[in-house]
C-alpha cells in the first residue's frame, strides 16, 4: 500500500501545483503559464482517476465501505466538471476554483483515517451509486457556478460602476459566458440533484426501512431542493439571468458545503463520514 | 569599425506639424537623390516619412561630420528648405542610439498614442520600398527585420497595444466583455455621426451579426443602412425593434432622452432579460442615466467612453516600462551580432552583393508564380534565398578571419575574395582570356 502513497502525494503535489501555478498565470496574466497549469491539473486528473480505479479494483467492495473512498471521489467529480466545462466552453478560467477545491478536498481524504460507512446490500448498491454519482456531479457543477457566480458579479460590478479593470479582470471571459456556466450547472445540476435526493431515501427505505428520518442532513438537503427549485424554475421558464441567478447559485453551494462539511463531520447522523463518529451507533430509524 | 549607424529625424515632440510637413520626405529615392553612394559617406539608407516622423536611418562612414553635412544638404535640397531651419530641429542619434530609436519607434513606444499599430505598418512598407530601391545593405536590412520581431515581441509579451484608447474601440471592447462572441448579436444605430458610425463599423468588423439603423426619416435610415448593410426602420418604430438589439448606440440630436428606464422593462421582459448594453454619444444624452441601475442593462455615454480611455492610456505607459526592456535585450543581441560581423569591408560587401543577388532572383521567379501570390509565400521565398546566400558564404567568411587572427593579415586572401566574388564590379573585357592566349 505504500505505493498507493506515493501516488497520492504525487496526485497532490499535481493538483498543489497546477493551483498555485494558475494563480500565478492570472495575476501576471500570462496565457501560457494558465496552460502550463491546466495540464498539470489535468494530468494530476489522470493519476487520480488510475488511483480510484485501482483502489476500486483491487480492494473491490472494501472501499465502497470508506469515507475515504468517497471524498477523494468528489474531488475528482470536481475536476471532471471542470475539464467539461474547459472542453465545451473554452473556459480554463475555473481552474482557479477547480484546482485548489479538488487539491483541498483531496489532501483531506487522505488526512482522515478510514472509516466505515454501513455496508449497501447488493440491490441497494445501484441506489446507493446513483445517490452518490448524481449528488456528486451536482455539487461540482453548483462548484463551477459558484466560481462563475463570483466572477460574473466581480465583472459586472466592474462594469456598471466603470471602475478600472486590472489586467487580471481584462483577461476575465466575458459575462454571458460566466452566465452560461450558471445556465448548465442549474439545468443540468437541480435534475441531478434531484435524482440524488430521491436515491438517497429510496435507499433509505430499503436499508433502514423508512424514508424520511429527520436526520439533520436530511432536513437541510430539502431545505436546499426548495431553493434549488425555485432557482431552476426562475431560470428555465422565468428567463433570469445574470446577477440573480449567480448570487443563487452562489448561496446554495456554500449551503452545500456547510452541510457537507458541518453536518456530516460534526453533527449526529447516518451521513457521518467521521473517523470517530456515529458510524459505530447502529442507526436506528424512529418508527 | 568603419561603418558607424546614423539616425537623423524629426518628430511630433521636437517639430511642429509646419515643419513636418515642409521636411516630409513622400517619395523621396535615397539612391537617385544621390544620397547614398558607392563611395560614402552615406552607404545605406532608409527613410520613413509619416505624418507624424521624418527619420532617415543610415549606414555611413565614420566621419560623423560629413555623412551629417551630406543628408542635409541632400533632404533640404529634396524639400526645396533652408537646411539650417532643417539642422535645428533635427535629433541625431548613432549607433547603439540609434538601433535603440529604431526599435522603440517599431515597437510603437515613440508614437504619440503609445502602442497604436500602425507605425509598424509604415516602417514595413518604408523598408519594402527601399529594399525595392536598393538603398539598404546588410546592417539595414538586418536591423529592420530585427526591429520587427522585437515589434512582436513587445506586442505578445506586454499589455501595451492591447486595450483601446479610442472611443468607438473602447466600446466595442466593452461590448465583447459582456457579450463574448458578437457574431450572435444585433445592434441598433439611432441617429448618425461620426463617431456612432465609426463605432458601427468596428462591430461589423468584429462579427457583429447584424445592424439596425434608425433615423428620423426613413430615407436617411436607408441611406445608411445601405452603407452598413442594415435594416433600416423609422424612429418611431424604435421600441418595436429594439428588443432585437443587444448593443444600442445612440448619437441623436434630441434635447430629451429618448429612452428611459420606465420604457426598458417592456423591453426586457420581451428579450427575456438577455443583457443589453447602451452607448450614449449624443449630447444632450439621449438615454437616461437611470438605465444602468437595471440588472443585465449597461449604459456607458461619451464621458465614461472618455475615462476609459484615459485609464487605458495610463495603463498602456505603465506596459510601455515593460516593453522598454524588452527593446533593451533586443539592442544588445543586435549589438552582439553588429560586432561578430569585423566590419571589414570585404565582409560587408560580400554579404551585400549575395542579398541583392537573392532578391534579383526572387524577384524573377515571382514573376513566373500566379499574380495573385500571398504575401506569406513572397516571405518564405524572400527568406530562403536570403539565408541560402548567408550560408554559402558563412564559410569563405570565417576563413577569412581565421586567416585575419592567425597570420595577422589576410590582404592576400582580401583581394583573392574580392576579386573571386567581383566586389569591385570590375568590367571583365569579353574577350580577355582569348587574348591571353594568343600570347
Amino acid at each position: 500500500m505504500i505505493s498507493f502513497r506515493i501516488l497520492d502525494l504525487i496526485i497532490a503535489l499535481l493538483y498543489l501545483s497546477g493551483a498555485v501555478s494558475f494563480l500565478a498565470g492570472l495575476i501576471y496574466s500570462r496565457k501560457r503559464v494558465q496552460d502550463v497549469s491546466v495540464c498539470l491539473t489535468l494530468t494530476g486528473f489522470v493519476l487520480h482517476t488510475a488511483d480510484l480505479g485501482l483502489k476500486y479494483a483491487l480492494g473491490l467492495g472494501e472501499v465502497l465501505t470508506q469515507s475515504q473512498f468517497y471524498i477523494s471521489l468528489l474531488a475528482w467529480t470536481f475536476l471532471l466538471i471542470f475539464l467539461l466545462l474547459w472542453w465545451r466552453l473554452k473556459l480554463k478560467f475555473l481552474s482557479l476554483i477547480a484546482a485548489p477545491l479538488a487539491l483541498l478536498i483531496f489532501t483531506w481524504s487522505l488526512a482522515i483515517s478510514p472509516a466505515t460507512l454501513p455496508i449497501p446490500g447488493l440491490l441497494q448498491g445501484l441506489w446507493f451509486g446513483l445517490h452518490i454519482g448524481s449528488l456528486f456531479i451536482s455539487i461540482a457543477l453548483l462548484a463551477m457556478a459558484f466560481g462563475a457566480g463570483l466572477a460574473y458579479l466581480h465583472l459586472d460590478r466592474k462594469i456598471k460602476s466603470k471602475s478600472r479593470m486590472g489586467n487580471v479582470t481584462r483577461d476575465l471571459p466575458s459575462l454571458s459566458t460566466f452566465d452560461r456556466v450558471n445556465h448548465w450547472a442549474v439545468l443540468v445540476g437541480f435534475p441531478l440533484f434531484t435524482i440524488g435526493t430521491l436515491a438517497g431515501f429510496i435507499w433509505a427505505a430499503f436499508t433502514w426501512k423508512t424514508i424520511f428520518s429527520w436526520d439533520p442532513k436530511e432536513i437541510f438537503t430539502v431545505a436546499i431542493w426548495f431553493i434549488f427549485a425555485w432557482l431552476f424554475h426562475k431560470r428555465a421558464t422565468g428567463g433570469w439571468k445574470g446577477k440573480k441567478p449567480a448570487k443563487l447559485a452562489i448561496l446554495i453551494f456554500v449551503l452545500s458545503l456547510a452541510s457537507f462539511v458541518g453536518i456530516n463531520f460534526f453533527t449526529e447522523t447516518h451521513h457521518s463520514l467521521s473517523p470517530d463518529g456515529t458510524q459505530d451507533i447502529p442507526f436506528r430509524p424512529q418508527s | 569599425m568603419e561603418h558607424k549607424i546614423y539616425l537623423f529625424g524629426l518628430n511630433h515632440k521636437t517639430a511642429e506639424v509646419e515643419i513636418r510637413e515642409k521636411f516630409a520626405l513622400t517619395g523621396f529615392n535615397p539612391i537617385s537623390q544621390k544620397l547614398v553612394e558607392k563611395e560614402g559617406p552615406v552607404l545605406e539608407a532608409l527613410v520613413l516619412s509619416t505624418c507624424n516622423r521624418v527619420e532617415i536611418l543610415c549606414v555611413g562612414l565614420s566621419e560623423q561630420h560629413l555623412v551629417r553635412e551630406k543628408v542635409m544638404d541632400t533632404w533640404a535640397g529634396f524639400c526645396q528648405a533652408d537646411p539650417d531651419l532643417l539642422s535645428s530641429h533635427i535629433y541625431t542619434s548613432t549607433d547603439r542610439d540609434a538601433v535603440r530609436h529604431l526599435f522603440s519607434v517599431a515597437a510603437s513606444l515613440d508614437s504619440m498614442v503609445l502602442g497604436e499599430p500602425q507605425i509598424l505598418g509604415q516602417l514595413k512598407d518604408a523598408y519594402r520600398k527601399a529594399v525595392e530601391e536598393h538603398s539598404t545593405g546588410v546592417i539595414i536590412n538586418r536591423m529592420l527585420h530585427k526591429s520587427f520581431s522585437s515589434a512582436k515581441r513587445t506586442r505578445t509579451e506586454t499589455a501595451v497595444s492591447s486595450s483601446a484608447v479610442s472611443i468607438s474601440y473602447a466600446a466595442v471592447e466593452l461590448a465583447k466583455k459582456i457579450f463574448g462572441e458578437l457574431s450572435l448579436h444585433r445592434a441598433m444605430l439611432i441617429g448618425a455621426g461620426e463617431m456612432a458610425e465609426l463605432a458601427a463599423l468596428h462591430l461589423l468588423n468584429n462579427g457583429l451579426k447584424e445592424i439596425l439603423v434608425a433615423n428620423r426619416t426613413l430615407e436617411r435610415a436607408r441611406e445608411l443602412a445601405h452603407r452598413f448593410k442594415g435594416q433600416p426602420l423609422c424612429l418611431e418604430d424604435l421600441f418595436k425593434y429594439l428588443p432585437q438589439a443587444d448593443i444600442v448606440i445612440s448619437s441623436t440630436g434630441s434635447s430629451s432622452a429618448i429612452i428611459r428606464a420606465r420604457d426598458l422593462s417592456e423591453v426586457l421582459k420581451k428579450r427575456k432579460h438577455r443583457p443589453m448594453f447602451f452607448i450614449d454619444i449624443a449630447v444632450p444624452r439621449d438615454i437616461d442615466p437611470d438605465v444602468n441601475q437595471l440588472d443585465n442593462v449597461y449604459l456607458y455615454d461619451i464621458d465614461d467612453l472618455q475615462e476609459v480611455v484615459e485609464e487605458n492610456l495610463a495603463g498602456r505607459k505603465e506596459e510601455a516600462r515593460k516593453a522598454e526592456k524588452i527593446v533593451d535585450q533586443e539592442v544588445d543581441k543586435f549589438e552582439k551580432w553588429l560586432s561578430s560581423l569585423d566590419l571589414s569591408p570585404t565582409i560587408v560587401d560580400l554579404l551585400n552583393k549575395g542579398e541583392a543577388i537573392a532578391r534579383k532572383e526572387v524577384k524573377k521567379s515571382l514573376r513566373n508564380l500566379p499574380q495573385e501570390v500571398d504575401p506569406k509565400t513572397i516571405q518564405i521565398l524572400e527568406h530562403l534565398a536570403v539565408s541560402l546566400v548567408g550560408k554559402l558564404y558563412h564559410e569563405p567568411i570565417v576563413f577569412l578571419k581565421r586567416r585575419a587572427q592567425e597570420e595577422g593579415s589576410a590582404e592576400k586572401f582580401i583581394d583573392l575574395a574580392r576579386k573571386i566574388f567581383n566586389l569591385d564590379e570590375e568590367q571583365i573585357p569579353e574577350n580577355a582570356h582569348t587574348e591571353k592566349k594568343r600570347k
